[in-house]
């Protein structure tokens, strides 16, 4: 029994030393299936002309379906409606976010209760939640605008989700209320891994607290700064689920964004080459936002290096 | 110790992988050699469904019909038909499906040609509007179970207390709706407004309203011809200039716009049929106290009413195309039919049942119905409609919301439609 757990053992360790490569192979095999090839194929799909609602023939188009996207008016007025509401959602939320977690690091009574209910709108699916807000901004229904009249501000209820700028303000209160707490937890875990006797040297030095926070916290925290921003600029950018349900892209299409005109291309014009195309561009335009979270999210150390 | 362990996840893991690829196991039904019919259908309403189902399993042993409950909202049941579509395998052998859907589903090769089984004779039993709006290219793909088209709903019992007449023309609806209404108590018209294909439906009957077209006899599409411009100056001055709307009507939809009839808090409704029998019902605060009539329209042109309506295709890769026209057979026959009427409310698409003394027992409204239907109108029959409408919504949209202009929006309209058909 003993020298067989011990063969087994050496033929394992045996396997690992030169071989190692065969312990990554599932792994490598998955992202492959799932993500590489998908990747691949949409890259390609995006040289030819595929529309299922013409002819539905696949045929080599080269460059066509790119430079398409050149003109493709709407396009361009999602691309801006995206740049908008991420504009606005992603700082709201990361320092919404920080506030909370500073407060949240805090030591006070309940403080563990408060960390945890404190994730409870982002645990909620987004599509029933956009469907929540729907009827709280509803005009006539609505809680909203309900609480204002009771509040004696407004005589009768605005219809939030019916005028374009007050759609989108919808649209990014109700992500921001999602989302806020995603960024609150990461950046807790940050300000966690700060060393406490960092502030006390500092205080004795006669810092105050704004000084503390400006040269002790936020650089210490950029690694996970980087990361909420990563996450949240890519969500934002890509943002489907919350719009779909809260305003369908409307009005006068001011909240209709990438997400849903590439959605829109695929299933429902059925123009296969072109989404897939649109996919590419989409994808290229978060690299410059991925450089961006890189550069916040290096930490101050490495660069000092 | 550990690396047997991990061995055997391993093989767990492999286990587990395999069993996921391999064949899906057979429902119960199946295995009792039965043919399983599956469709999407609406969530269940009056259980009507169900007993005809069970009746035609009794008479046809071999078949099992599944019915697969989507969603109300009609573009998500198209969407999820779409994507099954997509895989290649549809598990669908019938497509419950709307009369908007014809021209895509028929494009893409996805729908059988019924033209070998619903006969020209047959098709001649059935509303001429629901027939036209099955065909795609010359051929039929769609078997008309219900009819539906857009009309204007009024509160007779408000329209007697100040003398009024149900209104034929658009100046007598602004009319009456500025005698009555008291907003935001009593709004005067409440319609579908958001941007989502119902805002088109809307649209369309006003252009047909001041006496234009859509689509030419050619078949071309002009959305931007003098009528149309009238046509949407008219529906975006309804929330603005003449207030008889409320500004949040640029977010209802069907339901929204119901729910506010329905309480009693509007005089005037645009909606599909469906809305009456819910509106009909014991506890509904304006049961018995409400009308239908044909849309208004311009002074000296006709009502335009956008033909909606639901049927059934059939898969060009079904398993089981015979079994399945079987069922599209039974449940489109007039006692079907008359039975969905009873539970369902779903409104005939055989003509011979506007005549039934029955049926015009229980449904009194069903001559003035019958005069809807027979103007009915399909909406712009093309492959690339889901894209045309798409654009014309946040146009229009665009005008409701102030904007642009209707002349504006309509020419913006019309040069993106002309770009994606030029494609």
């Amino acid at each position: 029994m003993k020298r067989n757990v011990r063969s087994n053992k050496y033929w394992l360790d045996n396997l690992r030393a030169k071989h190692d490569w065969l312990f990554l192979l599932p792994a490598i095999v998955l992202t492959t299936a799932i993500f590489f090839l998908p990747a691949l194929q949409s890259l390609v799909s995006g040289f030819f002309s595929i529309n299922l609602a013409l002819s539905g023939e696949r045929a080599f188009v080269g460059v066509a379906n790119f430079i398409r996207i050149a003109s493709d008016e709407r396009l361009f007025e999602a691309l801006w409606n995206t740049v908008r509401f991420a504009a606005f959602s992603v700082p709201i939320e990361v320092v919404l976010g920080l506030g909370i977690a500073m407060l949240l690091s805090e030591r006070f009574p309940g403080r563990g209760v408060a960390r945890a209910f404190i994730l409870v709108p982002w645990a909620l699916p987004t599509a029933i939640m956009a469907m929540a807000w729907r009827w709280i901004f509803n005009d006539q229904y609505g809680v909203f605008g309900g609480l204002l009249m009771r509040a004696g501000l407004v005589e009768t209820a605005p219809a939030w989700l019916a005028m374009p700028g007050t759609a989108m303000a919808a649209a990014v209160l109700a992500d921001a209320w999602k989302t806020t707490p995603f960024a609150a937890v990461i950046l807790l875990a940050g300000l966690t891994s700060i060393p406490q006797e960092l502030y006390e040297a500092a205080a004795l030095d006669g810092a105050g607290a704004w000084k503390r926070f400006k040269l002790i916290t936020l650089p210490l925290l950029r690694p996970y700064l980087g990361v909420v921003l990563l996450f949240r600029l890519i969500h934002s950018f890509g943002i489907f689920d919350l719009i779909w349900v809260l305003t369908s892209g409307g009005p006068a299409g001011t909240t209709r964004t990438l997400a849903l005109h590439v959605y829109e291309t695929l299933f429902r014009y059925l123009d296969l080459g072109y989404g897939s195309a649109l996919t590419v561009f989409m994808a290229v335009c978060l690299i410059p936002l991925a450089g961006v979270a890189t550069w916040v999210g290096k930490s101050p150390v490495a660069q000092a290096k | 110790m550990r690396s047997p362990k991990s061995r055997y996840l391993l093989l767990s893991v492999c286990a587990l992988v395999m069993a996921a690829c391999g064949p899906r196991t057979e429902s119960g039904a199946q295995q009792a050699g039965k043919k399983t019919i599956r469709f999407i259908g609406k969530p269940t309403s009056g259980g009507g469904w169900k007993v005809l189902i069970e009746e035609f399993e009794a008479k046809n042993p071999d078949i099992d019909i599944e019915v697969v409950e989507g969603p109300s909202d009609t573009t998500a049941r198209e969407d999820l038909y779409t994507t099954a579509f997509l895989s290649g395998k549809t598990p669908y052998d019938l497509i419950y499906m709307d009369v908007a859907w014809v021209a895509k589903f028929s494009a893409t090769g996805w729908l059988r040609p019924l033209d070998d089984l619903f006969s020209l004779d047959r098709q001649k039993e059935f509303l001429p509007g629901d027939v036209m709006g099955s065909r795609f290219e010359g051929k039929t793909y769609r078997v008309p179970l219900h009819s539906d088209a857009g009309m204007l709903y009024y509160r007779k019992d408000l329209l007697a207390s100040v003398k009024e007449t149900a209104p034929r023309t658009w100046d007598d609806l602004l009319r009456i709706a500025k005698k009555l209404q008291k907003p935001p108590q009593l709004l005067g018209y409440v319609f579908q407004g958001k941007q989502y294909e119902g805002l088109s439906c809307n649209f369309y009957e006003f252009v047909w309203g001041a006496g234009g077209s859509l689509q030419g006899p050619d078949g071309k599409l002009t959305v931007n011809s003098p009528a149309a411009v009238e046509a949407l100056g008219f529906l975006s001055s309804l929330p603005k200039e003449h207030a008889i709307a409320p500004v949040g009507v640029t977010t209802y939809q069907e339901e929204e716009a119901r729910h506010l009839f329905q309480e009693g808090r509007a005089v005037f409704m645009r909606n599909w049929p469906y809305a009456w029998v819910l509106m009909q019902k014991e506890g509904s605060p304006v049961k018995g106290k409400i009308g239908i009539i044909p849309m208004v329209h311009k002074q000296g042109a006709k009502s335009g009413a956008t033909l909606g309506g639901w049927g059934f295709g059939i898969a060009t890769a079904a398993r089981y195309p015979q079994e399945a026209w079987r069922f599209v057979d039974f449940i489109t026959s007039a006692v079907s039919q008359k039975r969905l009427n009873q539970t369902e409310g779903f409104i005939p698409t055989r003509k011979a049942l506007f005549k039934d003394p029955d049926m015009l027992k229980a449904n009194p409204y069903y001559p003035d119905l019958y005069e809807i239907l027979l103007v009915a109108k399909p909406r712009p029959q093309s492959p690339k409609y889901t894209e045309i409408s798409n654009i014309l919504q946040a146009r229009i949209s665009a005008v409701l919301v102030g904007q642009a202009s209707p002349q504006a929006a309509l020419d913006e309209a019309q040069r993106k439609i002309e770009q994606v058909l030029a494609r």
